[in-house]
């Protein structure tokens, strides 16, 4: 997967560029909100649960002010990635103790046709690794720029 | 809130998927995964509250299935794409009873 085709897996309506939770339990909340208000999802309440049993297995802080919630669920039917950007920061139990400032939430369906979850996630994680890109998708103000920044500026 | 057994299905089946992938995840993305007992724990604490019999017949479809449990939408099992029954439907969509398809014999969870 490239970045041309990840930007297609990102919408202006889950991007929330002024995230207010400071918790991980709260941020999670946040994030899944989109999904039940635009009919994504029917029950937020199992989303959360198998996000939060996730977490049991190691933390989706993968340090440098970066998160990737991410889980598989019945729940869905098809993949949704939701973007958040704190200024303050969250206390997310990163590998790192750092507080995070991007975060991605990453649902999809246990099954899919082209089978993209796991690079999707390999490629998030990938992007964010390179620190040019990182900061700018931390500093992005709005949707379109935050697209650019995915497709390195 | 207590959870239907439904919705303890899903999730039971969700974390065993979680399970499963978890090599990938390590090994392929780089993830830590330290818990895998943590989480194969709260799959086990899960199973206690899931009826024996429910339990059984999960057990049971996923001997014949990848996934024990299909998705519903537009009133069809996404498990074998066969259209529910009208009678189905009304009962399907509160997450509240276990149905299973006439067809396949999966047990049903309609996503919306």
């Amino acid at each position: 997967m490239n970045s041309t085709e990840l930007k297609d897996f990102f919408q202006e309506g889950f991007f929330l560029k002024n995230i207010s939770s400071e918790t991980k339990s709260d941020v999670l909340k946040e994030l899944v909100q989109p999904l039940v208000d635009r009919g994504k999802i029917k029950n937020a309440r199992l989303v959360l649960e198998i996000l939060n049993k996730r977490e049991t297995l190691g933390s989706t802080g993968i340090g440098k002010g970066v998160a990737i919630p991410h889980c598989r669920t019945l729940v869905v039917s098809d993949i949704h990635i939701v973007v958040g950007i704190s200024k303050k920061g969250i206390r997310y139990d990163a590998i790192d103790k750092k507080e995070v400032h991007l975060i991605f939430l990453i649902v999809a369906p246990p099954q899919e046709k082209s089978n993209l979850y796991l690079p999707i996630l390999g490629k998030i994680v990938e992007m964010v690794h390179d620190s040019k890109t990182r900061k700018a998708l931390m500093k992005a103000e709005d949707f379109s720029s935050f697209i650019k920044a995915i497709q390195g500026g | 809130m207590t959870r239907s057994q439904l919705e303890l299905l899903v999730l039971y089946q969700d974390i065993n998927l979680m399970l499963q992938e978890t090599e990938d995840e390590e090994k392929g993305i780089g993830f830590r995964l330290e818990g895998r007992e943590r989480l194969q724990q709260a799959k086990d604490e899960l199973a206690k509250k899931i009826e024996p019999r429910f339990l059984r017949s999960y057990h049971r479809l996923s001997t014949r299935y990848k996934h024990s449990i299909a998705p519903v939408q537009k009133d069809t099992c996404l498990g074998c794409f066969a259209k529910l029954p009208t009678s189905y439907i009304s009962k399907g969509r509160d997450d509240q009873s276990i149905i299973t398809c006439e067809q396949c014999g999966r047990i049903l969870y309609w996503i919306e």
